[in-house]
């Protein structure tokens, strides 16, 4: 039997500036690491904290991964003084990731906001290699301004592959900046889905998530079509420390995506 | 990975002359077990370590040690990333039905097929657990409203009843049974027909008699779940504006589990019991926390116990052993609360 407390070691071997808070470190697992889209892990720096993430990269790719972090508290701040060739810990992967194969067949929108690109970005990738089962993948991607968009190269070579569109809006725009302008949701307005055969997928901060549901639902998205991506304290990672609690659900093991059906009723679902 | 368990009928009854037990609980102590038993002491009883100047004091069919039985799986504190194993094992002798019925959901949650929980799993399988029934009992136990027996059943290794001449020992486990072979070899133990537990019966429909009676007014396990389920507002913030975040009524609770994990040099981990009690809690990096408001917090504790925990495993999570409202510096009594929400 297997510790679940014990960490595999990995090295970081690049850290790439995305925006001014946001950082992505390229990690060599001491052994090859398998994950499915949208699962996460608990990254441990040696001694001094712990967090969850889901790592922005190929589900794919096993011998490397990528995770990128916002410098939002204690923890991540000290991850982001971090530099090439320091080790740090890996307890994962964990929890219920996205369900790509119920996707087949369908139209994919996926609303994405700041940092909750992430995960999305790891998604992408697990759709692009299965895109011919997919109708076609739509991102709609909302940011502060247009220097706080990560994964900047992204956009563009996903708008060059088959079945992708890509749309990008900002709050605050600066010069030059030729896209949209206002909250993510307004990016829905361009769209044309066939809503009954589509699957919304959406992952952000709290308060995007909520509009980016209630938008959903009022274009005629039912319930069990929306995936959100929860964003809680997970600690384990296992169900047991009940720091991400939401209601009878422990968010780490039977989430972090859920299908707005299967949390609507949850008291507080967006705090 | 589960802890096994007698089903259906496969249990057998012993019997042991009071006096005789005590003489084998007293050799054992000195050879390769850790005895842990109930004594009295200023404020009720709890467990001791039973050594020379312990063993004449050990207290039988008494509700209920001060210390919940999770203590001795659960630690307060302890480095899970290291593997120790106690060359001795433990014998916890009269741990109350309410404490048993909690290590159930306690297993479910630490033992869960994907991700079992070592440290738990070795402290569960290293220790012989012999519960023992309550005969008397304490001004806010309440076990029979949420459906428990104030006496032991499945879940234990082994039962003790008792009446004035004898033992009564009935083995849930096959550690039980095997037990009970090491204790015989070198004592009288009789083996005896099951039919013969009716002697204490008479005893154990008192205590529930007892309990049932001054508990009647207490809603059970279904009406508490719907009432706090669909209470309002107001009801918490009455009830929390005592409530001073101390954490006693989790740390003194047989069935919260909650922890924090908190990281040491060379990856070690360490658990620590926490509670939903405290602020942040539930705090991410972002700032957002839903149990910011102390009524958020307090009503959490109760919204676990009665609904979410229960939906999740089919087990009650409260087993009304009444430690809460002992424990409680502010005098806040739950059951005046569930009450007021009828």
């Amino acid at each position: 039997m297997t510790n679940i407390y014990k960490v595999l070691r990995a090295t970081v071997e690049e850290v790439i500036d995305e925006s001014p808070i946001i950082k992505t470190f390229v990690l060599i697992p001491e052994s090859p690491f398998k994950f499915n889209t949208g699962e996460f892990i608990e990254l441990s720096l040696n001694g001094f904290g712990e967090a969850p993430f889901t790592p922005s990269s190929s589900p794919l790719i096993t011998d490397k991964l990528e995770i990128t972090i916002m410098k939002t508290g204690y923890v991540t701040e000290k991850f982001h003084q971090l530099k090439s060739g320091e080790v740090l810990g890996i307890r994962g992967p964990f929890g219920r990731g996205y369900p790509v194969e119920k996707f087949f067949g369908k139209e994919v929108l996926i609303l994405g906001g700041g940092c909750g690109l992430a995960p999305i970005r790891s998604l992408l990738f697990a759709l692009e290699d299965v895109k011919d089962k997919l109708q076609r993948i739509i991102l709609c991607y909302g940011s502060k301004s247009p220097s706080d968009c990560i994964y900047k190269p992204l956009f563009s070579r996903l708008n060059r592959i088959d079945k992708f569109e890509t749309y990008r809006t900002v709050d605050k725009p600066e010069p030059g900046w030729k896209e949209s302008v206002g909250v993510v949701t307004t990016l829905l307005d361009k769209v044309r889905m066939k809503i009954e055969n589509t699957v919304a997928v959406v992952c952000g901060p709290p308060v995007m998530m909520k509009f980016g549901t209630i938008r959903l639902l009022e274009m005629g998205y039912k319930d069990d079509q929306i995936y959100l991506s929860m964003e809680k304290n997970m600690s384990c990672g296992v169900g047991k420390c009940g720091h991400c609690m939401m209601g009878e659900f422990f968010v780490c093991k039977d989430g972090p995506v859920f299908t707005y059906e299967e949390v609507k009723n949850t008291p507080d679902l967006w705090k | 990975m589960r802890l096994q368990f007698y089903s259906g009928k496969m249990n057998n009854l012993y019997r042991i002359n009071r006096g005789d037990w005590h003489r084998l609980i007293q050799s054992l102590s000195v050879s390769s077990y850790n005895i842990l038993a109930p004594v009295r002491n200023n404020g009720g009883i709890d467990y001791t370590i039973i050594n020379n100047e312990t063993r004449d004091e050990i207290v039988y069919n008494e509700a209920k040690p001060a210390t919940p039985l999770k203590m001795f799986f659960l630690p307060v504190k302890l480095n899970v990333t290291r593997t120790v194993s106690d060359a001795k094992k433990t014998i916890i002798i009269g741990a109350p039905a309410c404490d048993i019925e909690g290590l159930k959901l306690l297993d479910l949650i630490y033992l869960d097929e994907k991700f079992s929980d070592e440290t738990y799993l070795s402290r569960r399988e290293n220790t012989l657990l012999i519960s023992t029934d309550c005969y008397c009992t304490q001004e806010h136990c309440h076990c029979t409203t949420y459906g428990i027996n104030p006496y032991p059943a499945k879940g234990c290794d082994i039962s003790l009843s008792s009446d004035k001449v004898d033992h009564y020992l009935m083995t849930w486990s096959e550690k039980g049974d095997q037990f009970i072979k090491e204790l015989a070899s070198s004592g009288q133990i009789d083996q005896v027909d099951k039919n013969k537990i009716e002697v204490i019966s008479e005893q154990r429909n008192r205590t529930i008699k007892s309990l049932s009676e001054k508990n009647e007014s207490i809603p059970g396990t279904e009406i508490t779940g719907t009432i706090v389920r669909e209470s309002g507002r107001e009801i918490w913030k009455k009830y929390s504006s005592k409530c001073v975040s101390c954490g006693a009524c989790s740390a003194i609770c047989p069935t919260c589990t909650c922890f924090l994990l908190i990281d040491r040099p060379g990856f070690e981990k360490v658990k620590q019991l926490d509670t939903c009690q405290y602020p942040a809690f539930e705090r991410v990096a972002g700032g957002e926390d839903p149990l910011k408001a102390l009524s958020n917090r307090f009503k959490n504790r109760y919204m676990c116990k009665y609904a979410w925990r229960p939906k999740r495993y089919n087990v009650i999570a409260c087993t009304g052993c009444g430690r809460c409202i002992e424990a409680c510096i502010s005098k806040i009594n739950k059951n005046e609360l569930i009450m007021e929400l009828i």
